[in-house]
């Protein structure tokens, strides 16, 4: 009895001073996390250094991969994760959540988010974006974009149309805008380009429960917007393989009135046009209902990581005011914090206020374990061949259908 | 054996013909040159330009001082020349093998080798990986010296075996009754005969190695990069640094093609000439 | 001089050895892998379903476009390397002042790296930026820009050209390399016999580098059957299947679908019918050699 509460007192004395002295009395942890930035001059090296000052015990070891349209980036991760060689932390996209869920390779973080401070500066629906199927969250988002529409506003005016709000409105703007070597609309086929279609069939009434790919409003919707090109022909001939570069690069380069991309690429757009350029959110449907692509990014902790608290820090401290701003002075995207939104100057206030009014909008594909694939393989190959007439617009809705039910 | 033409017939009937072929061969290169020294707002308009409006190396200076491209570059040419060590040393003595010996299990070693070639590589990268993270070998030069070496040695063997085929064994066994031991002859007869064989074997290791990115990428981190894998972190998830990717393109050729200009001397024919009486 | 019976096998070993620990052990293993339904985020379940895989693979439509676009991609590409890269040889071979040059020069299409050709071939194929159809457009060749990787007609085909373009120096060296060991004696002799410049290839030139034209071309074949570097860059199989190749597929169904049985599967496929392609040069090869 004694010894019991002798020890007792021993150990709650020791967990006191532990505590307090936690950070000098252990040795440092290090964890591994990686990333991916667009621009390779950037480095997160200042970020770490801020973090390791603050956490004096815990040293960062940022490590780049490569992105490889996705697949590099991912396989590395996932061949990791298989071989036990996983880093404590990742950047991760909503894409290959399903995946990595049935690997059981996440650490559920909703503990340690009800303690952090920096939880309410974070809007609600995109933590409802980003939480998992299982109701848990397993994602700290760190950025995002929301995909709106880029148009040009001398060709506009000149063809006396306004920025479109609808799909009947969208239709008139591109025939009008249509002619030489401009076309009204700049689609991306690539892959990647599921978004384009999705904000028009999917808001037109398309879904991806059972059986809502191939139902008479979906089938519609798509032949609606395969007949843009193949019979308004408001696409450009090599939409069918455009990918973000080909977009972008044909919007600047007058060669299409509109397109559909996000504020990563406003400043560039800005540089090569000014004030001809400008941005809404995307057309809705005529009942009103509307889809963008929420492009997300969050960091996520792996339940193989043996300092997943220090984990958390790390990842915590990056969607933190300030941290959070800088961060994305780096990827060009926006921040996710509400404080940092506030004095936000990285960008030309329209953009900014395009995505904003996106938002309501703005949603993912359903996370399931196929989508990946959908997005990379399926999609592409099925538009491609509806775009150049080598099946029609219902056998593409058909595969799409077969391929998440059977 | 090179026969002197008169020099009009040289110029149309070699010289210009080799132009040709190298403006065929050096157009798309010359385009990622000329690129590298435009500004960055030059690159994506329209008109094309061609030659450069305000030509400049800015885009030389970032890939220097500001991305880690140097020690990519390094880091390649330790991997490959790595590789191309080891995978001469081990395929020579097995192409002599190979050639000059008759033993059992010869056809099945040679046809094994050339099956080994057949199967598409890119399906091993995630064994691979597996494997060297239990060797303890990941992010570091072994890895890759090892990977891309034992990936050349089929090919190499093939294309030593047969050019030491071309080799006549008369010269071996003359040397053999001049009393020199296996290895003599290999150093002294063999090797310099089938120099231009190994010069090529060699060059092809060492590309295949310079050139190789998915190993590359999956068996390296932070520690050990290679320009391949550099040049790929220039392309983003919704940019392309194009300035960087050119100016990089352009200085990834250069230490091949150096390296061939001084290997290239030893492409000299008439070496067996005269050498067995016949 | 004392043959040691084992002196062969001692020479063998190193790279026996090697090859065994670091390719025969993957290969084994994918193979086990085909045999079974293995999808890499399920690490935990991978139940053996025998040749099911295989099965699928031959219902599967896309395998078959894929073998077709194979067939055609490895005909084509290694026919106009090997023509290009002989005729270079050849050239190369004779003397003038800046041949030093020139070789190493020849060496650049092939010393780049898949990514750095991808991108700039696609770049210079592009519909509005590249400088093909600016070119063909301002010679007056065609009067509208063509869209030729979106096109799945002209899309295998330009990506062809760029691997002809890639791959003309492997031949080209290896030809010039196999040049050098012709001794000056046939020539002499040929000379004699009054022969002129056709004749002396024909005769001379062309029989004396067969065994090294022809180990180039099964081991360009094989290199050129499984490469999918360029294809994934530039068109990623597209547009809709129309740059589809076994291995490109199989690649995508490994890594992109994360289906690995399925890919090891295809990948075997592909390895079996190469296998059928060169096994009439192997055993001829394997005979001649013999002797």
């Amino acid at each position: 009895m004694k010894r019991r509460q002798f020890l007792a007192g021993a150990a709650s004395t020791v967990a006191a001073s532990s505590v307090a002295g936690r950070a000098q009395a252990q040795a440092p942890v290090t964890i591994r996390w990686w990333y991916h930035f667009d621009n390779p001059q950037h480095s997160p090296a200042e970020l770490v250094a801020k973090f390791e000052r603050e956490n004096p015990g815990i040293k960062v070891q940022a490590e780049s991969v490569p992105w490889g349209g996705g697949n590099d980036y991912y396989t590395r991760l996932f061949a990791a994760l298989v071989a036990g060689n996983a880093p404590d932390c990742a950047m991760v996209k909503l894409n290959n959540q399903a995946r990595l869920l049935e690997m059981r390779a996440l650490e559920p973080l909703d503990a340690r988010l009800a303690s952090w401070s920096g939880r309410g500066d974070i809007p609600d629906n995109i933590w409802t974006l980003t939480k998992a199927t299982d109701g848990k969250q397993y994602f700290l988002p760190v950025q995002y974009v929301v995909l709106y529409l880029y148009y040009r506003t001398d060709l506009f005016q000149r063809a006396n149309v306004a920025p479109p709000r609808t799909f009947e409105q969208f239709l008139a703007a591109a025939k009008a805008t249509t002619s030489g070597d401009v076309w009204g609309f700049g689609m991306r086929g690539g892959a990647g380009g599921h978004d384009h279609w999705a904000s028009f069939v999917l808001a037109g009434g398309a879904s991806f429960d059972k059986g809502g790919m191939v139902s008479a409003q979906a089938l519609a919707a798509n032949r609606w917007f395969v007949d843009l090109a193949r019979t308004h022909k408001v696409f450009p001939p090599s939409a069918a393989n455009d990918g973000f570069r080909q977009i972008v690069d044909n919007f600047k380069a007058g060669r299409s009135a509109m397109t559909i991309h996000h504020i990563g690429s406003a400043n560039e757009m800005v540089g090569a046009l000014g004030d001809k350029v400008s941005a809404v959110p995307v057309p809705r449907a005529a009942d009103g209902r509307g889809w963008t692509s929420f492009g997300d990014e969050s960091n996520a902790v792996f339940a193989g990581s043996r300092n997943k608290d220090a984990a958390f820090r790390w990842i915590a401290f990056l969607s933190t005011g300030a941290n959070n701003v800088e961060f994305n002075r780096f990827t060009g995207q926006l921040t996710v914090t509400k404080s940092g939104a506030a004095g936000w100057s990285l960008h030309p206030k329209r953009f900014v206020d395009a995505t904003f009014d996106s938002v309501p909008i703005a949603a993912v594909l359903p996370d399931h374990s196929k989508t990946a694939d959908f997005t990379r393989t399926v999609w592409p190959q099925n538009m491609q061949r509806a775009l150049l007439g080598q099946i029609g617009a219902d056998e593409m809705m058909q595969a799409i259908e077969k391929h998440f039910h059977g | 054996m090179t026969r002197q033409l008169p020099a009009w017939r040289r110029l149309l009937g070699t010289e210009l013909p080799v132009l040709l072929i190298l403006v065929f061969g050096l157009a798309p290169y010359i385009w990622m040159v000329l690129s590298s020294i435009k500004p960055t707002i030059e690159l994506t308009r329209l008109p094309l330009t061609y030659w450069p409006n305000a030509a400049t190396l800015q885009h030389y200076a970032d890939l220097l001082a500001r991305t880690s491209f140097a020690t990519n570059l390094a880091n390649s040419l330790i991997v490959a020349l790595g590789a191309m060590l080891l995978g001469l040393v081990l395929s020579i003595p097995a192409a002599y093998a190979f050639s000059r010996f008759r033993f059992p299990g010869r056809r099945v070693l040679l046809v094994t080798f050339l099956v080994v070639n057949m199967f598409p590589i890119v399906l091993l990268i995630i064994p691979l990986f597996v494997l060297m993270r239990s060797l303890g070998l990941l992010d570091t030069y072994g890895a890759l010296i090892l990977g891309h070496g034992t990936f050349a040695i089929p090919f190499a063997v093939w294309m030593l075996t047969s050019y030491m085929n071309g080799i006549p064994v008369e010269l071996d066994e003359a040397a053999m009754i001049d009393g020199c031991s296996r290895l003599q002859i290999i150093m002294r007869v063999v090797l310099p005969l089938a120099a231009p064989g190994i010069v090529t074997t060699g060059i092809y290791i060492f590309i295949t190695s310079w050139n190789e990115y998915l190993y590359s990428m999956m068996l390296s981190g932070h520690e050990v990069r290679t320009v391949t894998v550099a040049l790929q972190l220039f392309i983003g998830e919704f940019t392309i640094q194009w300035g960087l990717l050119t100016a990089g393109g352009t200085l990834v050729a250069l230490p091949v093609t150096i390296l061939f200009l001084f290997v290239q001397r030893r492409l000299v024919g008439g070496l067996t000439a005269g050498a067995v009486k016949s | 001089m004392t043959l040691n019976r084992l002196t062969p096998y001692a020479m063998l070993a190193p790279a026996v050895l090697v090859t065994a620990a670091i390719i025969f052990v993957p290969v084994g293993r994918t193979l086990v892998l085909s045999l079974h339904d293995a999808v890499l985020f399920r690490p935990h379940a991978v139940p053996f379903v025998g040749f099911r895989n295989y099965g699928r693979a031959l219902a599967d439509e896309v395998f078959w476009i894929s073998a077709g676009h194979s067939l055609t991609w490895v005909v084509l590409a290694v026919s106009l390397q090997f023509l290009l890269g002989f005729v270079t040889a050849l050239l190369l071979h004779r003397s003038f002042w800046w041949r030093g040059v020139a070789r190493a020069l020849v060496v650049i299409p092939w010393a780049l790296p898949s990514v750095i050709i991808g991108l700039m071939w696609t770049w210079m194929y592009d519909f509005n930026l590249g400088v093909l159809n600016d070119a063909l457009v301002r010679f007056g060749l065609i009067d509208k820009p063509i869209a030729w990787l979106a096109n799945p007609d002209l899309a295998l085909y330009a990506v062809i050209l760029t691997l002809t373009w890639q791959g003309f120096p492997f031949f080209a060296v290896v030809i010039l390399a196999g040049l050098q060991a012709i001794p000056a004696e046939l020539y002499e002799a040929a000379d004699i016999d009054g022969a002129n410049a056709w004749q002396r290839l024909r005769y001379v030139t062309i029989p004396s580098l067969a065994g090294v034209m022809a180990t180039a071309l099964l081991l360009r074949t094989i290199w050129v059957a499984n490469s999918l570097d360029v294809i994934l860059v530039m068109t990623g199989g597209g547009p809709g299947l129309a740059t589809h190749t076994l291995p490109l597929y199989a690649f995508l169904r490994a890594y992109s679908g994360m289906e690995f049985g399925y890919g090891a599967a295809l990948a075997v496929l592909l390895t079996l019918a190469l296998l059928a392609v060169v096994v009439a040069y192997v055993a001829r090869a394997v005979r001649e050699a013999g002797q």
